[in-house]
C-alpha cells in the first residue's frame, strides 16, 4: 500500500502541484489511508527537523553573497574580463558566456542565479551581434550548470548535509569537473561555429576604461598579496629550512611579486590592464572561501558568512555601485529565495522518512545489486536513472531522497563516497538544464523571452557534451578525487 | 500471532554497539514472546537525526524505542549529563554494577517520567563506545597543564564545555561531520571521544596522534521507550520487554571492550601514541576538575540530587566490589 | 461571485500587510544571522574564546526567516512547479485543474497546522542547549529558552501559508467566473533565485 506514494507523487508533480506540496501530500495521504496516523506526526516533525541545521545555513549565505555581488556591479566586471580574454575568437560571445559562467561559479552556488545574472547581460548582447536568441539562451542555460559544480555549491551543501560528508571535500572535488564541463562546452561552440555560422568578433576590450583610485589601489594590493601567496606556497617545495619562516618570508616575497607584476604590466595594453584590474576584487572571493576552508580558518557555513561580509565591503567600499536602500532589497530577496529552498529541503527530508518507513531503500538496494555486481555497469545504470530523475525533480530534493538509498550501495561496492557525491551532484545539476522540469530552462526563457520548448531543442548538442563529461567523471575517479586527495581531504 | 510492533531506532550504523544491542533485543523479544512482539529496526537517521528530534518522536509515540547519549538527552533530561561528569566511576566493573545492581537507573527513570509528562520511560542504561579520552594533534598530554590553550572540540552542551574550560583548554563546538577537516586544518587541536569513534572517522589521517587514557567520562547509552506503548502491553509482554532490555544491556557492555582492541591496534599502526597517566597525574586531573561538580550542582536542574544518588550508588558498589576482590584474592 | 469578492477583500488586505511585515522581519533575521556567525568567527580566532550560542541562535533565526518569508514566495508564484501540462490543456480545463491543486495544497496546510500545534506544544518540554534569556542582568534569573519558541516559526509559517492558499483559491474562483480582469496584481514579478 505504502509504496504507492511514489507514483502518486509523480502524477501530482506532472499535473503541476508545487514540489513542496507534492512532497508532503503523496506520502501523507497514503499514511492516512493506511491508518498510520501517528506517522503523520513524524512527517511534520521531519519537515521542521530537515530545515533545522547549521551546515545548511551556508545555503542562504551564499545566496545572499551572490545577490550582493550581482547588485554591486560585479557581474559586469566579470563579463568584461571574460571578453578581454575570449571575445576575439570565432563565436566569441558564446565563449565569453561560458568563461563568465566559470568565473561566476566561483562566487555563486546556484545555476539559477547564474542564468538570470549573466543571461540578462549576455543574451541581448549576443542577439545584437547576430546570434539567434534561442542559441544565446541555450548556451546561457547550458553553461549555468557549471555554477553549482565549481565551489561554492548549494547542491553539494545539501548533499553533505544529508549524507554526513565534509562540505570542504565535496567543494574541492567539484573544481576539475566544473572546469571540464566548461572546456567541453567551449570546444562544442568551436566545433559548431562553422555550421551555425557564428559571428566572429574583434577582441573586445572596453576602450578608455577608467578605474576609481580606491579600486586601483585595492587591486594593486590584492594582486601583490596573491602572487606572494603563490610564491610562498611554492617555497614549501624547496629543501627543508627554506620555506619555514612564516610571516617574514611571506612579506619578503612581496618584493619579487611586485617586480613580476611590473614586468607583466609592460607587456599588455592599458585598456586590457584596467579591465583585468577591475576583476581582481570580485575574483578574490573564491580564493577567500576556498583558502579559508583549506587553511582551516573557518567551516563552510562561516566561509559563507565571510563571503557575505567581503561582498559588502567590495560593493560598498570598493566598487561603490550599491546603496544602502539596495541592501534591504537584496536581503529581502535572498530571504524569500532561501525560504523556498529550505522548505523544499525540509519537505524532502520528511518525504524521505516515509520512503524509509516503506522499506523502499532496502528493496531498492537489493534490486540494484540483483541487476549486476559490477560497479562499472551499475554506475552506468545510475547515470541513466539520475538523468531521468533530474528531468523531473529539482536537484536538492532528488539528492535528499535518492542519496541515502544509492550512496551506501555504491560505497559498499568500493566507490569512494566523495567520488559518488560528485557523480550524483553533476548528474542532477545537468538535470537542471534538461526538459521538461529543468529549472534553468524556465529562467532562461523568462530572461530571454524565448519559449522553453525552443530553448530545449537548441540546448541538445550542449547537453550531449555534458553527458559525455558525466561519463568521464564517472569512470575516471581521478578527475574529481585528485584535488581533495592532494589537499588531504580524502583517502 | 504478531500483536505488537516495536519500532526501534538508533542514530548510528551497523558497526556500532547500539546495533549489537538492538539485534540481541530483537532476537530475544521475538523469541520470548513467541512471535507476539515484532521489533522493527531503523538504523541511522532515517526517522530522526539527533537526540532532541528522536526523543520528540518517542514522546509523541511515532517512535517506540530509541537510544541516546547523555548529551543528546540534555535538552529534556539535563540531569543525565551526570555521566559526563569526570572521574566519578573508576572502572567498567564499577559502572556496570552501578547500572545493574543499584536503584540508580530507577531514580533516573522516575525523574525522566516526571520531566516528560509520563511520556518517556528510561528502560535501561548500557554503554556506547567505552570511555571518553582526550586526544589531540599537538603533543603528549600527561597533566592538565599540557591542555592549556588547546582548542578542544565539544558538542554544543554546557557541561563538556565547562569541563574543557576548567582544564585550561578552549572549548570549540564543531559539527561531527566537519570534525575531520577541522582537526586537519587546525580549527581545533583535539577532541574527546571513545577510541572506536576516533577510528571509525579515521581521525589519525587528520593528524590526531596523541591519546591520553584519562577515561574522563563513561559513554552511557540511555535506552528509552514510549511509556504509553510499554504500559499498554499486558504484564507478561512487559516482562519480555524488560528482560529483552537486560539482555541488550549486557551486549552493549561487552561489545565496546571487544571492538576497542582492534581500534587501539589500528590507532597505533597509524602512528598514534597512547599515553596512560600515572596515578599522580590522574590525581592532578581529578583535582583540576573539582569546580565542574560545583557547577553541575548549581546549574543543572535536579543536578544536586542526581549527583548525590550516583555517588551513593558508586560508594555502595565499590564497597561490595572491594570486598569481593579481597575474598577472591585469598 | 459577490460573496467571493467580498471575502477576497479582507484577505487581500491581511496578506498585503502581514506578509510585508513578515518580509521585513525575515530580512532582519537574515542580517542578524550573518552578524552572529561573523561574531562566532571573530571570538574563536581573534579572541580565542569560542561562544556557545551562535550556532543555535543562527538556526533559530533561519527558521523564523523561513516561516515568515515563505508565504510571500507562495503568493507570488515562487514555489517550483511544472506547468507544462497545464499549458497544453484548454484554458478552462487548466483553470479548474489549478483550483483542484490549490485545494490539495490547502489540505496539506490544514493538516500541517494541526500537527504543528502538537509539535509546538511538545517543545515546552525541551530546553534549548545553549540559548537563555539573560534576566539576571535586570535582577532576575537566567531562563533557558524552550524549543517551542523555535518550533513556532514553522507553525506560524503554516498559518500564513494557509491564508495565502485561501486567497489564491478565491482568486481562482473569480478567474473561472470570467472576471479575471477585476483582480488586482499580486506583486512585482521578481522570481526568487534559488539553486
Ligand atoms: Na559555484
Ligand atoms: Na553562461
Amino acid at each position: 500500500m505504502l509504496v504507492w506514494f511514489l507514483p502518486v507523487f509523480l502524477v501530482l508533480l506532472i499535473v503541476g502541484l508545487p514540489v513542496f506540496f507534492a512532497l508532503l501530500f503523496a506520502p501523507g495521504a497514503l499514511l492516512w489511508l493506511n491508518g498510520q496516523e501517528r506517522d503523520l506526526a513524524l512527517l511534520y516533525r521531519n519537515l521542521y527537523n530537515g530545515m533545522d541545521s547549521f551546515p545548511l545555513m551556508a545555503l542562504p549565505f551564499f545566496l545572499l553573497a551572490g545577490e550582493i555581488m550581482n547588485r554591486g556591479g560585479i557581474t559586469e566586471r566579470l563579463v568584461s574580463f571574460a571578453q578581454a580574454f575570449m571575445g576575439h575568437l570565432r563565436g566569441g560571445l558564446a565563449q565569453v558566456n561560458i568563461l563568465s559562467s566559470i568565473l561566476f561559479a566561483g562566487l555563486s552556488g546556484s545555476a539559477v542565479a547564474d542564468t538570470s545574472a549573466l543571461g540578462s547581460t549576455l543574451i541581448p548582447a549576443m542577439e545584437k551581434q547576430g546570434y539567434t536568441r534561442r542559441f544565446a539562451a541555450a548556451i546561457t542555460a547550458a553553461s549555468s550548470v557549471i555554477g553549482p559544480i565549481i565551489p561554492p555549491s548549494g547542491i553539494m551543501i545539501i548533499y553533505a548535509y544529508v549524507m554526513g560528508q565534509s562540505v570542504a571535500a565535496l567543494f574541492l572535488a567539484g573544481i576539475v569537473p566544473g572546469l571540464l564541463v566548461g572546456v567541453g562546452l567551449m570546444l562544442t561552440v568551436r566545433a559548431l561555429a562553422d555550421r551555425y555560422d557564428l559571428p566572429k568578433a574583434e577582441r573586445i576590450v572596453e576602450r578608455d576604461a577608467t578605474i576609481a583610485p580606491v579600486e586601483y589601489w585595492v587591486s594593486f594590493a590584492l594582486l601583490r598579496l596573491n602572487v606572494a601567496g603563490v610564491l610562498y606556497m611554492l617555497s614549501w617545495l624547496l629543501p627543508a629550512g627554506w620555506g619555514e619562516g612564516g610571516l617574514a618570508v611571506y612579506l619578503g616575497l612581496l618584493v619579487p611579486a611586485h617586480f613580476a607584476l611590473v614586468w607583466y604590466r609592460g607587456r599588455v595594453s592599458r585598456d586590457f590592464r584596467i579591465v583585468c584590474k577591475k576583476a581582481v576584487a570580485p575574483l578574490q572571493t573564491p580564493i577567500i572561501i576556498l583558502g579559508g576552508i583549506l587553511i582551516g580558518v573557518f567551516t563552510p557555513t562561516e566561509a559563507a558568512a565571510i563571503a557575505v561580509a567581503y561582498a559588502l565591503i567590495v560593493s560598498f567600499g570598493v566598487l561603490r555601485v550599491m546603496r544602502v536602500a539596495d541592501l534591504a532589497d537584496v536581503l529581502r530577496r535572498s530571504a524569500i529565495a532561501s525560504a523556498t529552498v529550505l522548505l523544499l529541503v525540509g519537505a524532502a527530508v520528511s518525504f524521505k522518512t516515509v520512503v524509509s518507513l516503506s522499506h523502499a531503500p532496502e528493496i531498492m538496494a537489493d534490486f540494484i545489486l540483483s541487476l549486476s555486481e559490477n560497479p562499472l555497469i551499475l554506475l552506468f545504470l545510475i547515470n541513466v536513472l539520475l538523468f531521468i530523475v533530474g528531468m523531473f525533480l529539482d536537484a536538492g530534493p532528488a539528492i535528499i531522497i535518492l542519496g541515502p538509498i544509492l550512496g551506501p550501495v555504491f560505497t559498499g561496492l568500493g566507490v569512494d563516497p566523495v567520488h559518488f557525491a560528485i557523480i550524483m551532484s553533476v548528474n542532477l545539476t545537468v538535470g537542471l538544464a534538461t526538459p521538461p522540469m529543468g529549472l534553468v530552462l524556465f529562467v532562461a526563457s523568462s530572461v530571454s523571452g524565448e519559449r522553453v520548448e525552443t530553448i530545449s531543442k537548441a540546448i541538445l548538442p550542449f547537453l550531449a557534451v555534458e553527458v559525455l563529461v558525466i561519463f568521464l567523471i564517472t569512470y575516471f575517479p581521478a578527475i574529481s578525487m585528485t584535488i581533495p586527495r592532494l589537499a588531504g581531504f580524502a583517502n | 500471532a504478531q500483536e505488537y510492533t516495536i519500532r526501534a531506532t538508533a542514530n548510528s550504523n551497523e558497526q556500532d554497539e547500539d546495533y549489537d544491542g538492538l539485534i540481541v533485543f530483537k532476537n530475544f523479544v521475538e523469541q520470548a514472546s513467541n512471535g507476539a512482539i515484532e521489533v522493527e529496526l531503523f538504523i541511522g537517521t532515517q526517522l530522526c537525526s539527533n537526540g532532541a528530534e528522536c526523543l520528540q518522536g518517542v514522546a509523541d509515540g511515532s517512535i517506540d524505542v530509541f537510544v541516546t547519549t547523555s548529551g543528546g538527552a540534555a535538552g529534556i533530561f539535563p540531569y543525565v549529563q551526570v555521566f559526563d561528569l569526570p572521574y566519578l566511576m573508576r572502572s567498567d566493573r564499577v559502572a556496570e554494577a552501578v547500572l545493574t545492581d543499584t536503584d540508580f537507573t530507577r531514580t533516573l527513570r522516575d525523574l525522566a517520567l516526571e520531566s516528560s509528562g509520563d511520556a518517556i520511560r528510561i528502560m535501561t542504561i548500557g554503554n556506547t563506545g567505552g570511555w571518553r579520552n582526550f586526544a589531540n594533534t599537538q603533543k603528549t598530554v600527561a597533566t592538565p597543564a599540557d591542555l592549556e590553550g588547546m582548542k578542544m572540540r565539544t558538542v554544543v552542551a554546557d557541561l563538556p564545555q565547562e569541563l574543557v574550560k576548567v582544564l585550561g583548554a578552549s572549548p570549540t563546538p564543531i559539527p561531527w561531520p566537519e570534525l575531520f577537516t577541522s582537526l586537519q586544518t587546525g580549527v581545533v587541536d583535539g577532541t574527546k571521544n571513545g577510541i572506536t569513534d576516533i577510528m571509525n572517522m579515521k581521525f589519525p589521517d587528520a593528524g590526531l596522534q596523541y591519546l591520553t587514557l584519562d577515561g574522563h567520562a563513561y559513554m552511557a547509552a540511555i535506552w528509552v521507550m514510549n511509556n504509553e506503548k510499554f504500559m499498554s502491553m499486558p504484564e507478561d509482554m512487559r516482562r519480555v520487554v524488560v528482560n529483552g532490555f537486560a539482555e541488550l544491556q549486557q551486549a552493549t557492555f561487552a561489545s565496546p571492550k571487544r571492538k576497542s582492541i582492534s581500534a587501539y591496534e589500528e590507532f597505533a599502526a597509524a602512528g598514534g601514541e597512547v599515553y596512560v597517566p600515572t596515578p599522580e597525574e590522574k590525581q592532578a586531573f581529578q583535582d583540576a576538575v573539582q569546580p565542574v561538580y560545583q557547577w553541575f550542582s548549581e546549574n543543572v536542574d535536579q543536578g544536586d540530587e542526581v549527583l548525590q544518588a550516583l555517588r551513593d550508588a558508586v560508594a555502595q558498589v565499590e564497597e561490595e566490589i572491594d570486598a569481593d576482590i579481597a575474598a577472591d584474592l585469598e | 461571485m459577490g460573496l467571493v469578492r467580498g471575502l477576497l477583500v479582507p484577505l487581500e488586505l491581511w496578506n498585503r500587510w502581514a506578509l510585508a511585515l513578515g518580509r521585513g522581519l525575515a530580512l532582519v533575521a537574515l542580517a542578524i544571522m550573518v552578524i552572529v556567525i561573523l561574531a562566532q568567527v571573530f571570538f574563536r580566532y581573534v579572541l580565542n574564546n569560542a561562544l556557545p550560542w551562535p550556532d543555535e541562535a543562527a538556526r533559530f533565526l533561519m527558521l523564523w526567516m523561513t516561516g515568515l518569508a515563505a508565504p510571500t514566495a507562495f503568493r507570488r508564484g515562487g514555489f517550483v512547479a511544472i506547468d507544462t501540462v497545464q499549458r497544453l490543456m484548454p484554458r478552462r480545463v487548466a483553470d479548474v485543474l489549478v483550483l483542484v491543486l490549490l485545494a490539495l495544497s490547502l489540505c496539506v496546510l490544514a493538516v500541517g497546522i494541526q500537527l504543528g500545534w502538537n509539535h509546538v506544544n511538545s517543545g515546552w518540554l525541551f530546553n534549548s542547549s545553549s540559548l537563555r534569556v539573560p534576566l539576571d542582568l535586570v535582577g532576575g534569573e537566567t531562563v533557558r529558552v524552550k524549543l517551542a519558541w523555535m518550533y513556532m516559526s514553522v507553525w506560524i509559517g503554516m498559518v500564513l501559508l494557509t491564508v495565502v492558499a485561501v486567497e489564491l483559491i478565491l482568486r481562482q474562483i473569480v478567474r473561472i467566473g470570467g472576471e479575471a480582469d477585476t483582480l488586482s496584481p499580486l506583486a512585482p514579478g521578481d522570481l526568487p533565485e534559488a539553486e
